[in-house]
């Protein structure tokens, strides 16, 4: 892309969402992750894992703050006085949450975190110098480092191994941030399909590898503008809007029998992910 | 001093922007010899020119191998390009298909060659010509769609827009850039995504931007610009 087009368009590469005159059409990509029926078994990280030729870098460096997992279980105690098994544990897997105003996206000093048409929040490989600056910007602290050339160093791929990397992702060097892309290449390949097909993505016809991997069926996603989408009910049904820093039924009471929510709204970065959890009466 | 600084920082900044546009003024031809790739040496040497060349008016029977060639449709050897990402190579079925019954040019010596990998149930190593990077996202599906299905326009004029003019080559060869600048150069261009009237082309109008681009006032024609997200092209 030249220089010109870029500074052409840039208010629309700097774009930020929702705007009254600038819905999505067709796709807003999303997700809802029901808190109360994730057990915290990790399935999902495993199989974003797989999916995403992420680097296994080893205890060593894990200690070193240097992991690579995209998609991370948080673990929340809520008794902290009791012993381990009475300990009242909460999970709750974060990824990426594809902002729609990303405050990863306004610091890139050379433009390799873009937001798309269809609300994805991308991350250029090629395109990335490696400032580290998104991820000083991430309230959610969701985006990694390569610290080392992991597919040739390091060996995080003994030889056989690499047979099991995904060709649809790329293998990321050394001196790039990277981040949880809600399995990008899925979403595009069943766009293609649809678009030959002259019809949209329906619900259910793609998946993410965590919800794909998900025992507890913990995680939906799907396209938000879909009104038939499970996504797009689930948000309606909790009443949260993607466009508002402060939910509506937030607003009267304080807080509102409903389950939904979505991390550090108050932030204005307008998250694309939904969690559900009953709030409890030790967390009062 | 300060505001001196500055001052000149500004305009070492308007400077660069300026520069970095008259760059972009002149862009570079996009068909030069040095973004000819390389010739590539072929188990058989393929001719190209012979299968989907134009007929040659002078000669009816069209017996001559110099001269004319068949006009087969590309898609009829390379049939994966319209229902897949990649285009893939063509088995060898495809090949012994067709030369199994013409006895004519059977003895010649790359036919004979053909039939030796056929015999030995082996296939044919073709070496890769167009060979874009691993970070590169490329649907030849969707180029197949929007230009010969939807738009009507003839087959090897859609596929050489990447791949050049094949049908003149002996093996093919890389005649084009396949650069990222070059892609975008057609991408960054307005192709109709409507008829007159404002009917979808194909039952289908795409626009990849985030708003539906305005309908030209004289025509009802709608025109917008390939994808241009970075995401679409990039793994």
């Amino acid at each position: 892309m030249s220089v010109g087009t870029l500074l052409e368009n840039w208010s629309e590469f700097r774009h930020f969402h929702p705007v009254d005159d600038k819905p999505h059409d067709p796709y807003k990509w999303a997700m809802s992750i029901d808190l109360d029926t994730c057990t915290g078994c990790n399935a999902c990280s495993v199989a974003c894992y797989a999916e995403n030729n992420i680097p296994v870098v080893g205890k060593e460096k894990f200690q070193h703050g240097q992991q690579m997992h995209w998609m991370r279980i948080e673990r929340y105690w809520s008794e902290d006085d009791r012993e381990f098994p009475d300990q009242g544990a909460q999970f709750l897997p974060m990824m990426c949450q594809q902002c729609e105003a990303a405050p990863c996206e306004t610091v890139c000093p050379v433009g390799a975190t873009n937001h798309t048409a269809d609300g994805l929040n991308s991350q250029i490989y090629n395109r990335c110098i490696g400032s580290r600056y998104c991820s000083a910007n991430c309230p959610f602290k969701v985006r990694y480092f390569n610290w080392y050339d992991y597919p040739t160093v390091d060996n995080v791929w003994p030889a056989e191994m690499t047979r099991q990397l995904n060709p649809d992702v790329s293998v990321r060097g050394k001196g790039v941030m990277e981040k949880c892309t809600f399995c990008v290449q899925r979403l595009r390949a069943v766009e293609v399909t649809a678009k030959s097909e002259g019809r949209i993505v329906r619900e259910g016809e793609v998946q993410t590898a965590c919800q794909q991997a998900c025992p507890s069926s913990a995680i939906s996603f799907g396209n938000l503008v879909d009104p038939e989408s499970r996504v797009h009910k689930q948000w309606a049904a909790q009443q949260v809007v993607l466009e508002a820093d402060e939910q509506e039924k937030n607003k009267e009471h304080g807080t509102s029998e409903l389950r939904g929510y979505r991390i550090l709204e108050e932030l204005r970065p307008y998250p694309s992910v939904m969690y559900l959890e009953q709030v409890r009466e030790s967390a009062v | 001093m300060h505001r001196i600084l500055r001052l000149s920082f500004f305009l070492m900044g308007l400077l660069v922007a300026a520069g970095s546009h008259a760059a972009d003024a002149q862009k570079p031809t996009l068909t030069t010899e040095d973004s000819l790739g390389p010739q590539v040496t072929q188990p058989i040497e393929f001719p190209h020119y012979r299968h989907a060349g134009l007929r040659n008016p002078n000669d009816p029977t069209n017996s001559d191998p110099n001269k004319g060639g068949m006009e087969i449709d590309c898609q009829y050897c390379h049939t994966y390009a319209r229902r897949s990402a990649v285009a893939g190579i063509p088995p060898l079925q495809k090949c012994i298909g067709c030369h199994q019954n013409i006895e004519s040019v059977r003895q010649k010596p790359r036919i004979v060659e053909l039939f030796k990998y056929w015999d030995a149930k082996k296939a044919v190593p073709w070496k890769k010509v167009h060979d874009l990077p691993d970070f590169v996202r490329f649907n030849h599906e969707r180029h197949i769609k929007r230009f010969i299905e939807q738009q009507n326009r003839p087959t090897q004029e859609a596929c050489g827009y990447c791949h050049g003019d094949v049908k003149e080559m002996t093996v093919a060869r890389r005649s084009k850039p396949l650069t990222m600048g070059w892609c975008a150069s057609c991408h960054q261009k307005e192709h109709p995504v409507t008829g007159e009237g404002g009917a979808p082309i194909g039952n289908q109008a795409y626009w990849y931007k985030f708003q539906k681009p305005a309908a030209d006032k004289s025509g009802g024609e709608i025109k917008a610009q390939g994808p241009n997200d970075c995401w679409h092209c990039h793994k």
